[in-house]
């Protein structure tokens, strides 16, 4: 009898030997991890990445897969962060350990992604960054996290240039600003670099606010900044808080001469402009992580129209995001023609996409071939030493008449596009 | 800082406390009466306003005119969940305690199923209701008064004193308050106590869906919209006293005021912290809250 037994356990070890080099040999499936918010407050932007990468693996898998791994299939596995800190670093534990995936990507927000991808280094598994743009993010001489997006600071440069641009193009130059954003890691390091870089450039700072999420009224917030009278205002705030501000901000009729800058995040999400009245947005300037012309590109009816049968409105910002992010992924799977995570890790390193050297990704639409992993609009992906895609930049837009017009940088400034700078009081528009 | 941004500040302070009083009331009537504190409050808020939202959405109804449908419905809506959910948890606790832990963790498991859900049927798109009605305001000396927050305000003072006068003044009122008071002395005068269990959550989810319903012009909707502010109610039903109606009234109204000057002198984030240290303080002055009558 115990003779059967060894026998029978001797069998069946040998038989999970075999399974376990079947599945390194003949990779049939490349397991990918997300992280991202798809409940609690940033859950629309987290949906919409999900979409994105969502459609890219459609794309790929119907496409013929990965073909370095003889065709294998990319398989996404998504753990919620339910927009904490502590749920994004218990579900990248899970990923890392349990579904024992190759690659994670996420988590929309800074103050997710900067406890997560701690996780995720200790247990050597390389995360690429999405959206998240906190700065030490990249800067923490971690081996294992990149970062294809900007950094809060490109992000703050980038509405400086713009200031600057229109200043000189009009002569008109605001001289003060007031600054107002959400209390968490996004919020704080936006305001870090608003900080830093606005006084710089001889812009004085009249009044700094922040508030906690959750938050049920602005209207304290608002007599604080008409009593300081600043002549632009920059606000980061996510979608909930953004859709409060911007009706209360009407109603309340503050006047800022040279308008409401938002850094993104809730001016970025098309759930965001279905809340709240034109009105309420109208001059608004925002920093897009996208190409606002995309519309004008060979490749968006198709792409728009997956999307809007997925979420029920167009292709925007962030599900540009996850679907470009998943190309790169293609393209370092190709390269790295392996699911273990070191060779991944070298592979992302050695990353160089740009539209002349994006052969093992490149699609066609309508006979054109576009570059999949550069939707957003930007033209080059290339990691520095620290992770991060220097490359990487987005655009100023302003909001006229419930469209977004990008005025900076100028080569993306549509013909006959007109800048209202400064912008009209609430009694003359 | 001039007078007149205190002044303001108050107003705008007492716009907001009502809001904070309308929702919170009907968490107290529940805490008194059953001795529940209802975690799935927020969540009976968040679908209140769905209900109204979607009312609006696919029929155009305003939402002051869906509070004739939705009250009712969430009236009955409260009234089955007290009957088929927490009713066999008092008839199995009976013999043991007053106030079953068990109901806790049941609202608290409730709440999540409400909010994922309507995760699921309604997706995490923040929705509003678009229109001139929800921008409607008044110019004061100062300020703009937004007129859908200035109703909720009404509203509060309207829900306190409707169901002080239904505690005070009828025969089921007088029943309900005997349930509260001693649950056994009033089954051993012929009061069936789980039916008034039934109408007092009944009348509490009405509540917070009036306060819900009123909400709809002017704020979002959203999944988890429910969890910040049952939060706060909660801060408001011990600070104004468990279980005391005007109590939740009153701390409502300090609460807003609290919040709104004192982020007048610092920034907001840090404001939280003195609306905190208020509560601290009442807690150990005063555990049984401005108004209460039951220790916490």
């Amino acid at each position: 009898m115990k003779r059967f037994k060894n026998a029978f356990k001797i069998l069946s070890l040998s038989f999970l030997l075999i399974f376990a080099c079947w599945e390194v040999v003949w990779a049939t499936e490349v397991l990918i991890g997300q992280v991202l918010p798809l409940s609690g407050g940033a859950a629309p932007q987290g949906t919409q990445i999900k979409t994105g990468a969502e459609i890219a693996v459609e794309e790929i898998n119907a496409e013929g897969g990965i073909k370095s791994l003889g065709g294998a299939k990319i398989k996404l596995i998504f753990g919620d962060s339910k927009s904490t800190p502590d749920g994004g670093a218990a579900e990248t534990e899970r990923l890392c350990t349990r579904e024992k995936v190759s690659l994670i990507l996420g988590a929309f927000q800074s103050g997710v992604t900067f406890p997560a991808t701690e996780v995720a280094e200790r247990y050597k598994t390389p995360w690429i960054v999405n959206v998240a743009v906190k700065d030490e993010i990249t800067e923490r001489g971690f081996k294992y996290v990149f970062r294809d997006f900007n950094k809060a600071s490109y992000d703050i440069l980038e509405m400086i240039k713009a200031v600057e641009l229109f200043a000189k193009e009009t002569g008109k130059k605001p001289k003060t600003f007031a600054l107002m954003y959400e209390g968490t890691d996004w919020g704080r390091s936006s305001a870090q670099f608003v900080k830093k870089f606005y006084p710089e450039k001889g812009y004085k700072m009249v009044l700094e606010e922040s508030y906690a999420p959750g938050i049920a009224d602005f209207t304290p917030q608002i007599l604080k900044i008409k009593a300081a009278k600043p002549d632009m205002l920059i606000v980061a705030l996510y979608t909930p808080e953004h859709v409060l501000f911007s009706k209360q901000q009407m109603e309340q009729k503050l006047y800022l001469p040279y308008g409401l800058w938002s850094v993104g995040a809730g001016s970025e999400d098309p759930t965001f402009y279905k809340a709240v009245p034109i009105k309420a947005v109208e001059f608004m300037f925002v920093q897009d992580d996208w190409d606002v012309n995309a519309p004008q590109r060979p490749w968006f009816p198709s792409l728009d129209q997956k999307t809007k049968a997925k979420l029920g409105y167009g292709l925007n910002s962030y599900v540009a995001c996850g679907y470009g992010t998943m190309y790169l992924v293609k393209d370092v799977l190709e390269r790295a023609a392996s699911t273990d995570r070191d060779k991944i890790r070298d592979a992302i390193a050695a990353t160089d996409i740009t539209p002349q050297t994006c052969g093992r990704i490149e699609r066609k639409v309508d006979g054109k071939t576009y570059c999949p992993a550069l939707v957003r609009g930007i033209t080059r992906i290339k990691f520095d030493e620290q992770g991060q895609n220097t490359f990487s930049h987005g655009m100023i837009t302003q909001n006229q008449k419930g469209v977004k017009i990008p005025f900076w940088p100028v080569e993306a400034r549509p013909a006959g596009a007109k800048l209202v700078w400064p912008i009209p009081p609430w009694d003359k528009r | 800082m001039s007078a007149e941004l205190l002044l303001s500040a108050s107003v705008m302070g007492l716009l907001l406390g009502g809001l904070y009083a309308s929702v919170a009331i009907g968490l107290s009537l529940i805490f008194g009466i059953i001795r529940v504190i209802n975690f799935a409050h927020g969540g009976f808020l968040m679908m209140a306003m769905y209900a109204s939202f979607w009312l609006w959405y696919f029929f155009q109804i305003n939402p002051y005119l869906s509070i004739i449908v939705v009250v009712p419905l969430f009236f009955f809506f409260g009234y089955i969940v007290q009957n088929t959910l927490i009713k066999p948890m008092f008839v199995r606790e009976r013999a043991l305690v007053v106030e079953p832990l068990g109901v806790l963790l049941l609202m608290a498991g409730f709440d999540l199923v409400l909010a994922n859900l309507a995760l699921l049927f309604f997706k995490s798109d923040y929705r509003a209701i678009v229109s001139p009605i929800a921008s409607a305001t008044i110019s004061l000396e100062f300020i703009e008064l937004n007129v859908p927050r200035f109703i909720v305000l009404v509203l509060s003072f309207i829900i306190t004193g409707g169901l002080t006068w239904l505690m005070n003044y009828t025969e089921i009122g007088v029943a309900i308050r005997a349930v509260g008071q001693n649950r056994e002395a009033a089954a051993l005068c012929g009061i069936n106590v789980y039916k008034i269990y039934n109408i007092t959550f009944g009348l509490g989810t009405a509540a917070v869906a009036l306060a819900g319903a009123a909400m709809v012009p002017f704020y979002y909707v959203n999944p988890s919209m429910g969890l910040p502010l049952g939060v706060k109610s909660f801060i408001v039903v011990v600070l104004g006293g468990l279980g005391s109606i005007p109590g939740a009234l009153l701390g409502g109204l300090i609460l807003g005021i609290i919040e709104s000057i004192t982020a007048q002198f610092v920034t907001s984030t840090s404001a939280v912290i003195f609306s905190f240290l208020l509560f601290i303080i009442v807690l150990f002055v005063r555990p049984k809250g401005l108004m209460g009558i039951i220790e916490a």
